[in-house]
């Protein structure tokens, strides 16, 4: 097993909800989204770690705490050892420059009055990458990179299309020569012939430059594809968390087998062995006690109402965070 | 399907265009589209962003007048809908075709409560009294799917999921039983498991009401599990046709081929996929020849010359391509 790169320890982030004047008069308590509720995982050197879950259960609040964009309440983010969120260390921008964010809208994560020379460029001098000089090369060398025609460094963000954009944002991260890559919902806007040139991007992109990505989707298809390991994520906790291939052939955790029957087959006849799950995701304002997922479980027991099941590692299998982990079948 | 007894034409388009713009820039987002479609049947169509796929159903109802031309017919119940003046498309909006659009919060009226909102529909194209209106909209909201119905009513849209919203659109739809249900990808915005739902939803209504419905995604995934009848669309055209099973098994244009192959599915994991190389052409610099041609692994030297019509082959398949991909000769995939 190789070196993990980052160790996530526990992390827990509730947003404070808004009170309105009338909430104070009338006493009411203060409500809180708890958006992650103690995850813990390691990233580990090279690999591809997929994040799945439904809108709302805590996958880009998951991405957004490693890059420091929010501090969690609770809980610990290590990167080769150091805490990123101690406070001697929060001024340090080389963990900024070594672990990168690219974000899914391209439209509004690139600055819409800077071509792409100039937002380049500017991620180049903030770090110091390289002396002033030899920034042009740098430049055609990133566009070389990314597989984009040199003129595109004249260009302003509007005259690209979707595709050509996340390529730039891809430039963007990989500019400052990160060893972690953090891509959250990447390729989901685009269509699914410009997303295989992407997925086909980074995973030649990893394999020249061994980067680690943190890859955050809800296209299951897609996680299988890029992904050496694969955490499930239901209510800001992980569900469950296994090697990508043993875990989409048959995945433990209730909720897992329901996500991954829910995506619709290629195959017109492959219609059966489908998990309805009812009902939504609970809010995350007021989630239910004991196992989260009980609400919506088709094999809850009267002990899965109070206690939480733990994650814990199950023969041949990945971690599975359920009481019943054993006694359920794989589909 | 051709076992099916009896079938009933609802809907048919023949020799749809519709260009935007004016001056010397125009657009020709939609040409030349042509499907039927029947009682109780559920067409997709599928292609790019920017293929003309939600342009053609917009034009269907008269929705793109206002920004370009259309031409061609869309025969409804021995009318054409394209030519129908704006006074007859508005009893026919809304009544007989209903439409959904992708996201439920920029189509409702965030300012009007559910309630009002599917009464208004019924207002307008039933004889209905107040009381059956109210009954008539807590039985939809049952129908959809929404839990305490009646007490749902007067709530706003912003205290609705977004699962929720898109029932709620397809309640106001479905409220005046339309015999035919134009949805703009219905479920994009949603999540797998919500998407299930109202994908399951869709075809239990289409069946039990009898509804035809034109399915527009860019999921191949869902229209393998809800249509019947697919048409793919590239550049404004439809590039191929036929029963979803036939298309999606044995494509025979070389977009369909490369569309499928796009999809990481029975591929080995992190092996490079397949990717139609470039990117569609321009609707503004359309080629003379096939629209296609720049990007295709099959192209000769007529493809870019002269432009592949629509040609029906045996199975009642439609391909627009010189140099078809061979069937494979029964074998399943």
């Amino acid at each position: 097993m190789s070196e993990a790169v980052l160790e996530i320890r526990d992390v827990s982030l509730a947003f404070k909800g808004k009170r309105s004047v009338l909430d104070v008069l009338s006493n009411t308590p203060v409500k809180n989204v708890n958006a992650l509720n103690g995850v813990s995982l390691d990233l580990r050197q090279g690999e591809t770690l997929g994040v799945v879950g439904e809108s709302g259960c805590g996958k880009s609040t998951l991405a957004r705490c490693i890059v420091r964009l929010h501090e969690p309440n609770g809980g610990s983010v290590h990167f080769y050892g150091m805490d990123v969120f101690a406070s001697h260390e929060r001024g340090d921008r080389t963990y900024n420059r070594r672990v990168q964010m690219m974000f899914q809208d391209p439209y509004s994560s690139l600055n819409p009055r800077m071509t792409t020379g100039q937002i380049l460029s500017e991620a180049l001098r903030v770090h110091g990458m390289c002396p002033e000089d030899e920034v042009p090369a740098r430049l055609a060398n990133l566009m070389d990179l990314v597989q984009l025609p040199g003129d595109a460094l004249e260009k302003y963000p509007h005259e690209f299309s979707g595709g050509q954009r996340q390529r730039i944002a891809i430039a963007r991260a990989l500019a400052v020569e990160p060893e972690v890559l953090i891509a959250d919902e990447l390729v989901s806007a685009l269509d699914v012939s410009v997303q295989a040139q992407i997925v086909n991007l980074l995973l030649d992109l990893q394999d020249r430059l061994g980067l680690t990505i943190l890859f955050v989707a809800h296209d299951l298809r897609l996680v299988r594809h890029m992904s050496n390991r694969v955490a499930v994520i239901y209510l800001g906790r992980i569900v469950e968390i296994g090697d990508s291939e043993t875990l989409f052939a048959s995945p433990s955790h209730p909720y897992s087998q329901a996500l991954l029957s829910a995506a619709p087959s290629l195959d017109p006849d492959d219609k059966g062995r489908k998990i309805h799950l009812e009902g939504e995701l609970p809010s995350p304002l007021d989630i239910p006690p004991g196992c989260p997922f009980h609400v919506r479980c088709r094999h809850k027991s009267p002990k899965c109402t109070t206690e939480l099941p733990k994650l814990r590692p199950i023969a041949g299998r990945g971690s599975v965070a359920c009481h019943h982990a054993e006694e359920i079948e794989n589909v | 399907m051709t076992l099916r007894s009896v079938k009933t034409p609802l809907l048919e388009v023949s020799g749809l265009c519709t260009t935007f713009g004016a001056g010397d820039t125009s657009v020709p987002a939609v040409r030349d589209v042509g499907f039927t479609i029947n009682k109780g049947e559920i067409i997709g169509l599928v292609g790019e962003s920017g293929s003309g796929k939600s342009v053609t159903l917009r034009s269907i109802l008269g929705l793109s007048r206002r920004y370009g031309g259309t031409t061609g017919s869309a025969l409804w119940r021995g009318e054409n809908l394209v030519t129908l003046p704006e006074s007859d498309m508005r009893r026919i909006r809304g009544g007989e075709i209903a439409m959904i659009f992708q996201e439920p919060m920029t189509s409702l009226n965030p300012l009007l409560t559910v309630g009002v909102q599917i009464d208004e529909t019924l207002k307008a194209h039933t004889d209905m009294s107040a009381g059956e209106r109210k009954k008539r909209a807590i039985e939809m909201l049952d129908v959809v799917g929404i839990p305490a119905a009646g007490s749902r009513l007067s709530e706003f849209p912003h205290q609705f999921s977004g699962g929720m919203r898109q029932r709620v659109m397809i309640a106001i739809a479905l409220a005046a039983r339309p015999k035919l249900l134009l949805a703009d990808e219905p479920t994009t915005a949603l999540d797998v498991t919500i998407q299930a739902q109202i994908l399951d939803l869709i075809l239990s209504l289409a069946k039990d009401f009898d509804m035809g419905v034109i399915l527009v995604t860019h999921d191949l995934g869902v229209v393998a599990q809800t249509c019947e009848q697919v048409a793919v669309m590239y550049a404004g055209r439809i590039v191929e046709q036929g029963s979803v099973r036939s298309v999606l098994r044995e494509p025979r244009h070389p977009y369909t081929v490369g569309l499928m192959r796009s999809v990481p599915q029975n591929v080995p994991p992190r092996t490079p996929l397949y990717s139609i190389p470039g990117t569609p052409p321009s609707l503004l610099s359309l080629p003379d020849g096939c629209a296609f041609a720049a990007r295709c692994p099959q192209k000769t030297v007529g493809c870019e010359t002269g432009r592949p019509e629509l040609e029906t082959l045996n199975g009642g398949r439609s391909v627009a391509c010189f140099n078809r991909v061979e069937a494979k000769g029964g074998a399943a995939a």
